[in-house]
């Protein structure tokens, strides 16, 4: 653990009700890393990856995020959101935008920049996730995978410095996950920092640098993908990746 | 909440019943009423360049001399010269119920997003507007008009600002009582729609920086509005009828005035269907114009296909 | 009132005229002077209304009945027609059709006025009492125009019932008819409990438009009252506009009540 770390995590505790979610949770990063967070559902990590930008709120603990406290109540979360770009399980596309529309909306609205700036970079996004034919398409229009890369480039658009995945292929058909996996490779080839949660194994174990394994709100392992997936120490963390893999 | 059940879409489209042999027959009744409406606005305004201001656009004497020339028509010659002298009281006061409508919708609505978006998003806010709406809801129009007129006797306040744009102050009252009570309605429906709007909405509006009230403008109201344009219309079609209850006020609308010209007369009979027809034709205008607009604001997976 | 069908026109012409009618100052005033707050207007002003609140008790009863004898006459008429809207065709459908967009598209008044007139509804003798042409026009008005609207609610239940229930029921040997009332129709009839609450609140609350007929029901006697005593105009419409909502709102709460009485539990979306 170095003091330059992007992204540290230390002791993070949350709550519902008297239901503890996230049980002292702590991991690192740096910048250009790649993290994935695994576990059962309910184990707490897509909690823990909506504590990062706040869409939950963690009550012990600290994030630091380029040296900043993220928990801090003085935060402007808005501003923190800004340069936190996430991907939902569901897509959560704006239902009355286009796919430009959907983009720019950030740009134009949080960032101030002007509608053709904004349009500009949207479309600089939707090409970049491949989409440049779909421009003006409305959610309803494109299939899953294409939804999905359009929720890519609506975070990208606000040119984050760290993108957290929640899940971003889960909903999606067995034929169309290749697609998305694919726009993140392509991601983690240029250096993009980012905090997955996925069931995804044979892409966390090419692209992570480092694991971490969840369940009932704790970490339970965390390493490196190699150690974690072929060595494991934990007999929980075995039990998990052999009942995960042996549905694929 | 009995109303938050309530199927949107049944009520009223009035015009629905679309087939293509009456079609033609439809818009052609309806561009000579317009047409009508239109040159007898412009007529009066210009101070009778056609006609002498308060004469028929036709003279009398020649519809019934062309009725009387039809066998088998010849028999409602009388009548038809009497709707004809009627036409001069009808377009006036359709004037003043097309822009009471006009006014008090626009102006409801107004009222009713913050309405609904307290009601939906607000604490405490969410049960004052509660016990607005339920308070609007649950009265008779008419009492809420007679509280207005005869109990305030707001008639004698209105702001020197806006008095003398109508002929009569009490035109004001009449807008005020169908803002007032219309913003509860609208802002039912409106509410219905906002809760319609997944939440994931929001949630991603505010992951990528947008405040909670930049969310609701930007994300949440531009879906929820188109949702609600099928209700919405319901209660334009409602307030054009409603707007009828103003007569009871002695606002010199449609309703008012044909009945002052039915208890001199006392042809109830023919002047109450034809005004019922106008009524009728008003109607039908707002419920086509609104689904043209439906149809313009339309996006793939929004609004329309929600309706089976 | 010796003829009531220009008592519409009477009333609002005396109006604009001869009645003095509350002044705001004055109103507001008197809540300073009554020394609560929340007190609205004159204390002898009250003890009006509530001396004359067998009057008005009167009327609301008069509203109860000719509420319930319209949503009655309008179930009788509309659950047919909606069922001709959707099983029918040919010209009954069309017909059928066309006299709901008309009578959903004129106003209640309008209605109120030609029935009144033009239908010209006679008085009816039941023996003990008799009924006011008055009261039959407002039933005839406000039942069928609630008949059009009852019409569409029935509508859009039957043909919310899934097809596969009519195929189901004729698979087992109903004839279509049966299969219809046996099948469909009590599953549409319980999708439409919400539609019909909606519309039994319309109705009562537009009780109040027969007014524009002389029929001596809470608002017009309400009228009637403040006519008399002009420095209670207030009081009296906060009175019955009180009585108004008490009935909406029980209303309200009843058909809830029996919506969740009678609802299918699960798998009903609609």
């Amino acid at each position: 653990m170095s003091d330059d770390d992007f992204l540290r995590v230390t002791d993070v505790s949350k709550w519902y009700g008297d239901e503890k979610v996230l049980d002292e949770v702590s991991f690192e990063m740096d910048r250009g890393d790649v993290t994935v967070l695994i576990g059962p559902s309910g184990s707490g990590k897509s909690t823990m990856l909506r504590c990062v930008n706040r869409l939950a709120e963690a009550q012990e603990g600290s994030i630091l995020l380029d040296g900043e406290e993220v928990l801090s109540p003085d935060l402007d979360v808005d501003e923190l959101r800004r340069e936190v770009g996430m991907v939902f399980q569901g897509f959560n596309l704006f239902a009355h935008l286009t796919a430009v529309g959907n983009a720019a909306l950030g740009p134009r609205r949080v960032l101030g920049l002007s509608e053709s700036e904004a349009r500009e970079r949207a479309e600089a996004q939707l090409e970049r996730v491949g989409l440049s034919d779909q421009f003006d398409s409305y959610p309803a229009e494109l299939s899953g995978g294409q939804q999905q890369r359009v929720g890519i480039a609506r975070a990208l658009a606000m040119e984050p410095k760290l993108m957290l995945f929640d899940e971003p292929t889960s909903a999606l058909d067995p034929e169309l996950i290749g697609e998305v996996l694919e726009v993140m490779h392509g991601l983690v080839e240029e250096g993009m920092t980012m905090l997955v949660v996925t069931h995804e194994m044979s892409f966390a174990r090419e692209v992570a640098d480092e694991i971490v394994f969840l369940d009932d709100g704790h970490v339970i392992e965390r390493g490196p993908p190699e150690q974690l997936f072929d060595h494991p120490e934990e007999e929980r963390t075995g039990r998990f990746l052999e009942r995960i893999t042996s549905h694929d | 909440m009995a109303s938050a059940t309530r199927p949107a879409a049944i009520r009223e489209r009035v015009a629905d019943s679309d087939r293509s042999v009456g079609r033609l027959l439809l818009v052609a009744a309806g561009a000579l009423f317009w047409g009508w409406l239109v040159v007898s606005w412009i007529n009066r305004w210009l101070g009778g360049v056609i006609v002498p201001v308060g004469q028929p656009l036709v003279p009398v004497g020649a519809v019934e001399a062309a009725f009387g020339a039809i066998p088998g028509l010849a028999a409602y010659a009388a009548d038809a010269g009497f709707v004809v002298e009627l036409t001069p009281v009808l377009s006036r006061g359709t004037w003043l119920t097309v822009v009471i409508t006009g006014v008090s919708l626009t102006l409801g609505f107004i009222i009713a997003v913050p309405l609904a978006v307290t009601r939906v998003y607000g604490r405490f806010s969410a049960w004052l507007s509660l016990g607005y709406t339920e308070l609007l809801r649950g009265t008779p129009l008419l009492a809420q008009l007679f509280v207005l007129y005869y109990g305030l006797n707001l008639a004698s306040y209105v702001p020197g600002a806006v008095s003398g744009v109508f002929a009569r102050d009490v035109v004001w009252v009449a807008i005020l009582g169908f803002t007032l009570n219309g913003a509860a309605y609208q802002a039912e429906y409106i509410r219905g729609a906002l809760e319609s709007v997944e939440e994931g909405q929001i949630t991603a509006g505010r992951a990528i920086g947008l405040s909670k009230l930049e969310t609701i403008y930007h994300v949440v109201l531009p879906q929820g509005l188109r949702y609600a344009i099928p209700s919405w219309t319901n209660e334009f079609v409602y307030l054009i009828k409603y707007s009828s209850l103003a007569g009871f006020i002695t606002v010199p609308e449609l309703y008012y005035r044909t009945n002052q010209v039915a208890s001199e007369t006392f042809r109830y009979t023919l002047i109450f269907v034809v005004t019922g027809m106008t009524y009728l034709a008003l109607v039908l205008t707002a419920s086509k114009l609104m689904e043209r607009v439906e149809d313009r604001v339309s996006i793939p997976g929004l609004g329309a296909e929600r309706e089976e | 009132m010796s003829d009531p069908g220009t008592l519409a026109l009477a009333a609002v012409a005396s109006a604009a005229t001869d009645l003095p009618t509350g002044d705001v100052l004055a109103t507001l005033a008197s809540v300073g002077e009554s020394g609560d707050w929340w007190f609205i207007g004159q204390p002898a002003d009250w003890e009006f209304v509530f001396g004359n609140a067998d009057y008005l008790g009167i009327g609301a009863l008069l509203t109860i009945g000719l509420t319930i004898a319209s949503i009655l006459l309008g179930f009788l008429v509309g659950f047919p027609a909606g069922a001709v809207e959707v099983y029918g065709d040919g010209l009954l459908e069309r017909a059928v059709s066309t006299v709901g967009v008309v009578l959903r598209g004129t106003p209640i008044v309008v209605i109120l006025i030609v029935m009144y007139f033009v239908v010209g509804v006679p008085q009816i003798n039941l023996g003990i009492a008799s009924i006011s042409s008055a009261m039959t026009a407002g039933i005839m008005g406000l039942g069928l125009r609630s008949a059009a609207y009852q019409s569409q609610i029935f509508r859009a239940a039957l043909s919310s019932v899934d097809d596969g229930q009519l195929e189901a029921g004729r698979s087992l040997g109903l004839s279509r008819f049966e299969a219809v009332r046996h099948v469909v129709v009590p599953q549409a009839l319980r999708r439409s409990i919400p539609g019909f609450q909606n519309e039994f609140t319309i109705v009562l609350k537009d009780t109040s438009i027969v007014f524009a007929i002389g029929l001596a029901e809470l608002l017009t006697r309400g009228y009637n009252l403040f006519s008399e005593q002009t420095t209670a105009v207030l009081e009296v419409i906060l009175f019955i506009s009180a009585i108004y909502f008490v009935l909406t709102f029980t209303t309200n709460r009843a058909l809830d009540y029996l919506g969740d009485h009678y609802a299918i539990p699960e798998g009903e979306s609609a």
